[in-house]
C-alpha cells in the first residue's frame, strides 16, 4: 500500500471526528461537582462573626469584606471597609481582579448566607481561591456582635469571655447601643495583588 | 495541564533540554530522510520529488490534529499558546525572499545546517549566507522598519478568518494535503527520475 493512501486512512478519519465534535471550552482548573460538593458540605468556607469582628478591629490588612447584596442594601447598611459586588455582577470583568488573587481574605456576607453561599459557589467553580462566607450573614452578625445577650449565670466561663468580647467588638464596631442601620461610607479599596496567572512564551522556530 | 511552560510546570530551562533532545532527534531524522541532499529538497520546486511537501505537510497535519486532540480531551488550552504575530507584507516579501533562497541554495534553514554537520560543503556555503543576510537586515533595519511593521493582522487564525469551526478547518488541511499528495505522486510519474 502506498504511504500515501495509508496516511489518508488514518488522517481523514481523525479529521472528521475532529470536525464533528464541539470544541472544548472546559478549563483544567475547575473543580468537578462532587468536590465542589464536599468543600460545601465540609462548611471550611466559613468564618464566625467573632473571627470577622476580631480581624475588624485589629485591622487585619488581609481582611477584604465583600457586600453581595444591591447596591441599595448596601448603602443602608455595611459593615466597616466593605466593597459592593452585587451577586448579579459577580461573574463581570470588573471584579475579577479582587476575587481571583492571593493577597488577601475575601469574606462574602449578606443578610443570610444564601446569597453569599452563592458567590463562594461561584467563585470556587471558577478555580478561585482565599474567598469565605460570613456564618449566618448580617442577621446573625447583628444577633451576636451587635446586641449579644448576656449568658446564663450558669454558663461555663467560655461564654462568659466570648459575651465580654462581643460586648467590646459591638461597642467598637458602633453596635451594642441599638445603632444598627447606620452606614459607614466605604472608600474603594485598590486592587489587591494579581493572582501569577499562565502566561504564553515566545518560541523560536522554523523550518 | 498544558502547556508546560505556562502553567510552569517545567521551568524555561528544562524546556530548552528538551529542545534540544527533540533538535537532535529532528536533525537525525531530516538526514536519515534524505533531507541533507539539495538534489532532494529543491526536487519539490521542479516536480520530480515532492518528499518535502510530503514530510512538513503530515508534520503540519499530524501537529494539528495532536493540538485538537488534546484541546478536546482537555490536556492542553489553545488560549496559552503563542501564534506569532502576522505582519501581512513581510510574510509575504519573506516568503518570497526564503523560496528564492532555496530553489538557488538548495537548502532551507534547518537543513543547510542538517547538511552541514555531515560535511557537505555548498551547505557551510548556504550557512555563512543565512548568517551574512541576518546581519544586513539587522544592520539596515532602520531603513525598513516601516514596511516590515506595516499591514499588522494580530495573530489570526485561518478558521476565525474564514469564519468556520477549527474542526472544520482541519478537515478542509487534512482533505488539501491529500489532494497536494496525489498531485505531487502525478508530476513525478510524468518528470524524469533524477539520479542523486
Amino acid at each position: 500500500m502506498k504511504p500515501r493512501i495509508l496516511l489518508a486512512i488514518f488522517t481523514i478519519p481523525l479529521a472528521l471526528i475532529i470536525a464533528a465534535v464541539p470544541e472544548n471550552t472546559t478549563h483544567a482548573f475547575k473543580l468537578t461537582a462532587s468536590q465542589l460538593l464536599e468543600e460545601a458540605n465540609s462548611g471550611v468556607q466559613y468564618y464566625s462573626p467573632d473571627e470577622i469582628a476580631d480581624m475588624i478591629i485589629n485591622k487585619d490588612p488581609s481582611l477584604q469584606l465583600i457586600d453581595v447584596r444591591n447596591a441599595d442594601e448596601f448603602e443602608k447598611f455595611n459593615l466597616p471597609g466593605a466593597m459592593n459586588i452585587p451577586l448579579a455582577d459577580i461573574l463581570s470583568k470588573d471584579w475579577q481582579g479582587y476575587l481571583d488573587q492571593d493577597g488577601r481574605i475575601n469574606i462574602f456576607y449578606s443578610n443570610g448566607t444564601l446569597k453569599s453561599d452563592k458567590a463562594w459557589m461561584i467563585t470556587r467553580q471558577l478555580g478561585y481561591e482565599n474567598n469565605y462566607v460570613l456564618l449566618g450573614g448580617l442577621n446573625y452578625w447583628v444577633e451576636t456582635i451587635m446586641n449579644p445577650s448576656a449568658p446564663k449565670n450558669t454558663s461555663p466561663n467560655e461564654e462568659f469571655a466570648k459575651y465580654d468580647f462581643r460586648k467590646g467588638a459591638g461597642k467598637a464596631l458602633g453596635g451594642s447601643a441599638g445603632a444598627v442601620g447606620e452606614s459607614t461610607t466605604s472608600t474603594k479599596l485598590p486592587m489587591p495583588m494579581i493572582k501569577s496567572k499562565p502566561k504564553k512564551k515566545r518560541v523560536q522556530g522554523g523550518c | 495541564m498544558g502547556p508546560l511552560i505556562a502553567y510552569e510546570i517545567i521551568t524555561e530551562n528544562t524546556n530548552l533540554f528538551f529542545a534540544f533532545l527533540i533538535g537532535i532527534g529532528f536533525g537525525f531524522v531530516l538526514e536519515r530522510a534524505g533531507f541533507s541532499s539539495s538534489r532532494k529538497l529543491v526536487g519539490v520546486f521542479y516536480g520530480y520529488d515532492t518528499v518535502v511537501l510530503k514530510v512538513f505537510f503530515t508534520a503540519g497535519i499530524t501537529a494539528m490534529l495532536g493540538l485538537l486532540f488534546f484541546s478536546l480531551f482537555g490536556w492542553i488550552d489553545h488560549d496559552l499558546i503563542y501564534i506569532n504575530p502576522t505582519y501581512l507584507y513581510s510574510t509575504i516579501v519573506g516568503g518570497m525572499i526564503m523560496g528564492t533562497g532555496f530553489i538557488i541554495g538548495g537548502y532551507c534553514p534547518g537543513t543547510s545546517i542538517c547538511a552541514a554537520s555531515i560535511g557537505k560543503i555548498d551547505a557551510m556555503f548556504f550557512v555563512l549566507g543565512i548568517f551574512i543576510g541576518v546581519n544586513i537586515f539587522n544592520e539596515t533595519y532602520p531603513l525598513w522598519e516601516n514596511f516590515y511593521k506595516a499591514k499588522f493582522l494580530g495573530a489570526p487564525k485561518l478558521s476565525e478568518f474564514l469564519g468556520i469551526s477549527d474542526g472544520i478547518m482541519a478537515l478542509l488541511f487534512v482533505g488539501m494535503a491529500m489532494f497536494a499528495f496525489w498531485l505531487g505522486e502525478i508530476f513525478e510519474k510524468i518528470k524524469k527520475p533524477v539520479i542523486y
